[in-house]
């Protein structure tokens, strides 16, 4: 798969904002979604292609036990989603990685699967991790239910009443998905084999088809619920408040690695990002209709603010933030000065002074909003070809190196490791459930396993190496007498040309929040309404407000 | 990585085996075996990146590579860098007397220095002996493509060629699988690689996964009170 870097345009490269702004932590964990987003994205392209969606199999018993297919067909590609509905004692129901069984378990099947196939599929998607799956499917997934708001839908609707609208703003979801595992994971196609379609090209498309056919069957049971119980009184959801209901998605310590292992996507998706709002800001004008969809994008982030509820001390001040910065915009915009030069740039800057990072983060949301036309091509640039980037130069010589770490890793350089507070933590793999966590160096044993995610520390101890060594020499033969550094070197070299590759603060300090990591990567997503559970457990919700299949081309519900 | 098949409590994606079973593995899974077996046989994390890289190339054109970095990393456990790393010198990258090169070092140490003075692309290498030389083979093709040459290998009975997409004859390929300790000279020639059609993954034995396994459970760290009470949310998920 080829991957042109982002065109830069000499108009809007004075407007990108430095790396060693955007990267650091805090104003990563501030990150809202965008209509860059993976799923905005995947959205666009199966309104504007027309997919036809339908739902060939529901076979589904009065305990609620059975499965479904989902089918999608675009253009020249045809993927199901098989689903599998248990029934799941309350004592079984974790969110957690190491959890046994699910309410729902799903795979995202390549093509329109035969019975033979779902045979072969129920004997192994129920068992999640435990199960085998094949390169004919793309994803492997499993939902939890809402039980509290569950039980009310399936309550409401047989007794032939609609339920309770703020019921359902309060959790915004039936289900929440606790796994959705892409790339050939247990046994699943890898991503080279599909990343050459172009609806699949972009990141996390299959990943983010499932959740949104995910959100399909978790209506669909509940409505089969209601009839089981209701019989004839049962009705359907109102149509209104079913496009109101997202996919929840509970996530733990687990996600956060994946934008240190993955630098040059983490680089991919940002600079898409920061190159539309460098775009935006280069904008001479502003069209009425421009300002107009501003309005309205910012009265719906008003009311998303509303909605989003959240129990957790560090959330609680940044939604306060949040909602008063936002007021603030709201207060500002009736006043703006549309045809001063480049207006979009002085509000942006306008923000920058007046705005929380929550605040600036969500601005930036609002103005990438109007400008489809202008931004929306960059979608195509957010993948990333690893393999690329992979193999080291040894040719390059150790001054170049140092001029490297000088560059793009001075914040890390800054650090002073000597002091306890910034290698108080570590990051590991549990011996016992396999999953990654972070351990206090002090109290815990195993630091001697650290994982290679200690990235500021790692380039410190590169640069020390490097202190006396002739700057001539290459850093092949660095790396005969220096095969530790083996792993910073190959990430230094990439950063000298992926800018906004590198996380900018210490992942092992005594302050880092995990769910900051997690909540970046879950806003390029798409994801909104994030609700720490913990500093590294966080609950999230997707596809809120977005059409559903059947709403979608012309396919009947079976 | 656990000797319960029906354990599903965890968080790695590495595949149920058990007895003589054997089973496709995606090149995600090989990669991600292959590099955590390596680290916890005790190379670098950055040789380890190699490590699963060469096991993932060879698998990708229907060679066992899981089988092979296995035979290698338990020959050489325990061995120090140094005895395990080539003396670069022009013409002769040797090992220490009564030693035996690393594949995987020996690869990533041609690839770096492949432009350099003493590397390939300056002239023929005399090299060895070096431990499963089929490893060797995902290293000369990169060195290859980014030379736009063919790089070939010969050894004391056999030669084959190695191109940016692969191995040029299956049969040379097959005389050398499973030979270890060799002595190698390697030249590069300019060339064109051949397009192939691409080949099925082999099935891999659950023995070799089991291996693997043990290696990369050296890099996991025991449960501890400690670990179990942080890696959960803080509240309940029945709500």
């Amino acid at each position: 798969m080829t991957n042109p870097a982002p065109q830069i345009s000499s108009a809007a490269a004075p407007f990108r904002r430095d790396p060693a702004n955007v990267m650091r932590l805090a104003r990563m964990g501030a990150g809202h979604p965008t209509r860059l987003s993976f799923l905005r994205v995947l959205l666009r392209r199966i309104e504007t292609e027309g997919w036809q969606c339908d739902r060939p199999v529901w076979q589904v018993d009065d305990k609620g036990v059975g499965h479904a297919v989902y089918r999608v067909q675009g253009p020249g590609c045809c993927y199901s989603l098989v689903a599998f509905a248990h029934d799941l004692p309350d004592d079984m129901r974790s969110d957690r990685v190491i959890a046994t069984a699910w309410d729902a378990t799903f795979t995202l099947f390549d093509g329109d699967p035969t019975p033979a196939d779902i045979d072969r599929l129920r004997a192994n998607v129920p068992f999640q991790e435990a199960g085998r799956i094949t390169s004919r499917e793309l994803t492997l997934a499993r939902a939890n239910r809402s039980v509290r708001l569950f039980a009310h839908v399936a309550d409401a609707l047989s007794q032939g009443r609609q339920p309770d609208k703020a019921e359902i703003a309060a959790v915004g979801y039936l289900m929440r998905t606790t796994a959705v595992y892409g790339s050939g994971k247990f046994g699943a196609s890898d991503r080279a084999r599909i990343a050459a379609r172009p609806e699949l090209n972009g990141p996390f498309q299959v990943e983010m088809l499932t959740v949104w056919l995910i959100r399909a069957f978790t209506v669909d049971i509940v409505e089969h619920m209601a009839r089981v119980k209701g019989g004839d009184r049962a009705i359907r959801l109102d149509p209104a408040l079913r496009r109101s209901l997202g996919v929840g998605n509970s996530t733990g310590l687990g996600m956060a690695p994946f934008v240190v292992r993955h630098p040059t996507l983490l680089n991919n998706w940002t600079i898409a990002r920061e190159e539309a709002l460098a775009r935006v800001r280069a904008q001479p004008g502003a069209t009425q209709q421009a300002i107009a969809v501003l309005h309205r994008a910012l009265d719906a982030a008003i009311l998303n603010a509303r909605a989003w509820h959240s129990d957790h001390p560090v959330q609680i001040p940044r939604l306060a933030d949040l909602r008063r910065d936002l007021a603030l915009v709201k207060a500002t915009l009736p006043g703006w000065d549309w045809t001063a030069p480049t207006p979009w740039d002085a509000l942006w800057q306008w923000g920058e002074a007046h705005l929380s990072l929550e605040g600036q983060e969500a601005l930036l949301s609002l103005v990438l909003e109007p400008h489809g036309a202008l931004i929306d091509d960059l979608a195509q640039t957010m993948g990333a070809d690893e393999e690329v980037s992979f193999r080291l130069n040894g040719a390059m010589r150790v001054s170049e190196l140092r001029a490297i770490l000088q560059q793009h890793y001075a914040w890390a350089l800054a650090i002073d490791f000597d002091f306890p507070e910034n290698t108080a933590r570590f990051w590991y793999v549990s011996e016992e459930k396999l999953e990654p966590r972070l351990g206090e160096r002090a109290r815990e044993d195993g630091g001697s396993l650290e994982q290679p995610l200690c990235i500021a520390r790692l380039a410190s101890l590169l640069a020390k190496s490097l202190e006396g060594v002739d700057g001539d020499t290459p850093v092949a033969t660095l790396l005969l007498a220096h095969p530790d550094h083996r792993f910073m070197v190959r990430r230094a070299q990439m950063a000298a040309i992926h800018p906004y590759a590198e996380i900018r603060d210490n992942l092992i300090g005594t302050d880092m929040l995990p769910i900051d990591m997690m909540r970046c990567k879950l806003a390029f997503f798409g994801a909104d309404r994030f609700d720490p559970r913990s500093d590294r457990w966080i609950r999230i919700s997707l596809f809120q407000g977005a059409a559903f299949p059947d709403e979608i081309g012309s396919g009947p519900r079976a | 990585m656990t000797q319960q098949p029906s354990d599903q409590t965890r968080g790695d994606s590495t595949a149920f085996f058990s007895g003589d079973q054997s089973a496709q593995m995606s090149q995600n899974e090989v990669t991600a075996l292959c590099l955590k077996a390596a680290r916890g046989a005790g190379m670098s994390w950055g040789l380890a990146e190699e490590a699963g890289f060469a096991a993932s190339w060879l698998t990708a054109r229907g060679i066992d590579g899981p089988r092979h970095l296995l035979s290698h990393l338990t020959a050489a456990q325990g061995r120090t860098w140094g005895d395990l790393c080539p003396k670069v010198a022009p013409g002769a990258w040797q090992a220490d007397a009564g030693k035996t090169l690393c594949p995987v070092v020996l690869g990533a140490t041609l690839s770096d220095h492949a432009t350099l003075p003493g590397g390939l692309t300056s002239g023929a290498i005399l090299t060895g002996p070096v431990d499963h030389p089929i490893l060797l083979c995902p290293f000369l093709s990169v060195i290859a493509e980014a030379a736009d040459g063919i790089v070939t290998l010969e050894w004391d009975g056999g030669r084959l060629d190695v191109d940016a997409n692969g191995v040029t004859s299956p049969a040379a390929l097959a005389a050398i699988e499973g030979q270890t300790a060799v002595t190698l000279r390697l030249s590069i020639r300019p060339g064109v690689a051949q397009p192939r059609p691409p080949t099925l993954s082999p099935a891999i034995a659950a023995d070799t996964v089991t291996a693997l396994n043990t290696f990369a459970l050296r890099t996991t760290v025991p449960a501890s009170d400690a670990s179990r009470a942080g890696a959960g949310a803080a509240s309940n998920d029945n709500d």
